[in-house]
């Protein structure tokens, strides 16, 4: 059987002859279901030249489960614990902002504390979450213990929700019209404890990883997602400040009572490498928890006693429309499309923008010339989690 | 819905789109108004509002289909990123082919339409003209039907393992429910 | 094109590197190895020692099927259908009982089975029980060996037995 690589009879080879036999293809590889660093069950088809990724074509739906057609038999309440597993990682911010999208049909009044505590438990959510992205990055990266740091301040903030809400990390928390639970004096006496702490914490972490050197060289000028190119793929969040815009939705498009609030938005601004790489990315992020530390801080001093659920019927029934509510969430912008047929208990259609689902899509843009180590690097900091992308 | 005028935009698009006939729907009530266009003005109505320096629209946040049971509606959520200011509106269609619906894909203009079209084909069956690359994202590649229809039946049998496994329907749990639902029924029937 | 070499090599930039990337690596492992001396114990000895959870925790469900009075709220409100409750009426001349809250129950209830594997511990049957009598409890360690053992009885005689083994807020 004639092989591809056979290259003649011993005596007929010269070096000329061997070269010319070996031809170079394109080497398919999958950064497959199973991997440590695509944060989830993602498959990426990864086409490389040697070390060089020449396509990167990803396949998604290992983690579909259906979830908006789940939505259509259920009644609006029991949504709410699906709305929790679409980006695990950030249940509190999921569940804000499907809640808002039905309370802004029903027109209910949420009561003052019940939005201050929201803020809060967003905030803090935010933090944690960026506290994953950033313990996970390092790891992707090769750094172990900046892991177990994060995870550690992280298991802090989980405490604290287990206390109020009764889980770890799906909370069913966020009801229609307010909160299930109120939170004690004792536990906003810990949240500012937790605000002191992780102001050092942050301090720490820049010394130990943004800062570093190695890491600079690893993610410095990789991954570079130009002003354009978000746009015309639809980035928001991180990413799309990492590239140099200043745009929140907390600031442009004030939602809740954050207009109340005095807070900076960090962009990307090339302090290391250039604007829209995914150092610049990462950086964000860690500005945006010490900033997150801030809004907690004036939400402690604001809050009064008071109730924590507005009126809301027994049966939510909600009128004929439909509506598009954006929020912040800390992958980026998240939204519900939720539309409802004249009296009907359950949604018509609830749609689910998910920013990792866009954020996803850049990858195919952004691979071709790089080498398969940074190609990890750039997984890592577009930080996906796949709940939100396959729904 | 942000910053939109929304009887000034439909103006601007019939004036400089024809053909486009933009009809802006205001619901009674808190729910957002959105303006409807023609299914075959798509492209154009699109290309303009990218390019015109009026209203411009720099980023397509989301395409969402919704199945109404006669016509489906392709949603388009256009947004525009500015620190300045930010405008966002919805965008619809309606397509009233249910058989072999075809629309056109505005992937030349936004590459955020990629996945998003890529979705809402494997959810609704709605093909988009001239897309590089319409498969299936979320389902299997060789899924049959389209889930998020509302006439939608899941099929039997996939590659050879069945669907709704018998063993795992509770059956007994759930029939000894309806049992006695009937049951309670049938005698408050019979005591009237 | 991702480039991560510089684009200008010069001397001093070479050795400016060098220093950085040295000077910082040292300052990371000092951090590191300020841990050797203060470092708290944080992770506890499971099984042997167990956390207390806080009392608001959703873990395992218990229903005291004593004080139920076939409402079947816990199963409209559950967004995964896992309750199957049924109940019939009471014969003519029996004599009406009351829960623990002082409400009558009119209903004989047959039959009330969670299905734990599909449970999603979302707590919303808990919120709409009248007489409370559906609860969360504390116990998080009861995996069982087929997937039909997980469809818990709660009118079956032996669930006095789990009762005092639950450690019941």
């Amino acid at each position: 059987m004639q092989s591809k690589w056979d290259i003649g009879e011993p005596e007929k080879r010269t070096i000329n002859s061997e070269t010319e036999q070996l031809k170079s293809e394109l080497l398919t590889l999958n950064m497959g279901p199973q991997h440590p660093a695509t944060h989830g069950v993602l498959r990426i088809e990864i086409w490389t030249d040697s070390e060089i990724v020449a396509h990167a074509i990803p396949h998604l739906g290992y983690l579909h489960r259906c979830m908006e057609k789940h939505a259509e038999n259920l009644d609006y309440r029991g949504v709410i614990p699906f709305v929790d597993r679409l980006d695990y990682l950030a249940a509190m911010n999921m569940e804000w902002t499907y809640v808002q999208a039905v309370e802004q049909m029903l027109g209910t009044e949420v009561p003052r504390r019940a939005e201050l505590l929201r803020i809060l438990t967003g905030e803090l959510q935010r933090i944690a979450s960026h506290l994953m992205a950033f313990g996970t990055y390092a790891l992707d990266l090769g750094a172990f213990t900046p892991f177990l740091y994060a995870f550690e301040t992280r298991e802090k903030i989980l405490r604290l929700f287990e206390e109020v809400s009764g889980a770890r990390l799906l909370y069913n928390y966020i009801w229609v019209g307010g909160l299930w639970n109120d939170w004690t004096d004792e536990q906003l006496e810990r949240v500012g404890q937790f605000c002191d702490f992780m102001e050092e914490e942050a301090k720490k972490y820049n010394e130990l990883v943004s800062y570093n050197k190695i890491f600079i060289e690893r993610t410095a000028n990789v991954g570079v997602f130009s002003l354009q190119d978000c746009l015309d793929y639809g980035a928001t969040g991180p990413v799309l400040r990492g590239s140099g815009m200043k745009w929140d939705l907390r600031k442009n498009k004030p939602y809740s009572l954050y207009s109340e609030f005095d807070f900076d938005v960090p962009v990307g601004d090339g302090e290391h490498g250039q604007a829209g790489d995914c150092w610049n990315r990462y950086m964000v992020r860690m500005k945006e928890v010490v900033q997150s530390v801030k809004i907690i801080r004036q939400v402690l001093e604001k809050l009064e006693p008071g109730p924590i659920m507005g009126k809301v019927p027994k049966i939510i029934k909600l009128p004929k429309g439909e509506v598009y509510v954006r929020q912040e969430c800390p992958r980026g912008e998240l939204a519900f499309h939720l539309v409802s047929e004249g009296d009907a208990k359950q949604p018509y259609r609830l749609k689910v923008k998910s920013p990792c689902f866009t954020h996803v899509s850049m990858l195919p843009r952004v691979a071709p010339g790089q080498m398969i180590a940074d190609f990890v690097a750039t997984v890592g900091s577009i930080d996906i989690v796949l709940g939100e992308v396959d729904r | 819905m942000l910053n939109v005028d929304f009887q000034k935009l439909s103006d601007l698009i019939n004036k400089n789109v024809p053909g486009a006939n933009a009809v802006v729907n205001t619901p009674e009530g808190k729910s957002d108004s959105s303006i409807t266009v023609e299914a075959s003005s798509i492209f154009a109505v699109v290309s303009f509002l990218k390019t015109n320096s009026e209203m411009p629209f720099n980023s397509l946040h989301v395409i969402s289909g919704v199945d109404y049971v006669e016509h489906m509606e392709v949603c388009y959520m256009m947004s525009h990123f500015d620190p300045e200011g930010g405008r966002e509106f919805i965008l619809k269609i309606k397509v009233t082919d249910r058989v072999n619906p075809a629309v056109d894909s505005i992937v030349s203009l936004y590459a955020a339409a990629n996945f998003q079209e890529r979705e809402v084909y494997d959810m609704y069956g709605i093909k988009f003209n001239n897309h590089p690359d319409l498969r299936r994202i979320l389902c299997p590649d060789d899924w049959e039907g389209f889930p998020l229809r509302k006439d939608y039946v899941a099929q039997k049998v996939y590659n050879g393992m069945e669907v709704f496994p018998d063993s795992k329907m509770n059956f007994e749990d759930r029939e000894f429910i309806v049992r006695q639902a009937m049951i309670k029924k049938a005698q408050t029937q019979s005591a009237q | 094109m991702s480039t991560n070499v510089h684009q200008t090599g010069s001397v001093k930039d070479y050795f400016l590197d060098l220093y950085n990337g040295i000077r910082t690596s040292f300052v990371g492992m000092w951090i590191t190895f300020k841990y050797v001396w203060s470092a708290k114990h944080v992770s506890i000895e499971y099984p042997e020692v167990r956390e207390v959870l806080p009392e608001r925790s959703r873990m395992r469900l218990f229903n005291d099927a004593q004080n139920c009075i076939s409402c079947t709220q816990c199963a409209m409100a559950c967004p995964v259908d896992c309750i199957y409750i049924a109940s019939e009426k009471y014969p003519e001349g029996h004599e009406v009982q009351k829960t623990s809250n002082g409400q009558p129950i009119r209903l004989k209830l047959t039959q009330f089975v969670i299905d734990t594997s599909l449970c999603c511990y979302c707590g919303l049957c808990t919120t709409v029980c009248p007489t409370e009598c559906l609860t969360h409890s504390h116990d998080y360690e009861f995996s069982q060996y087929t997937i039909d053992s997980m469809k818990y009885d709660y009118l079956a005689p032996d669930v006095v037995a789990w009762r005092d083994r639950i450690v019941k807020s």
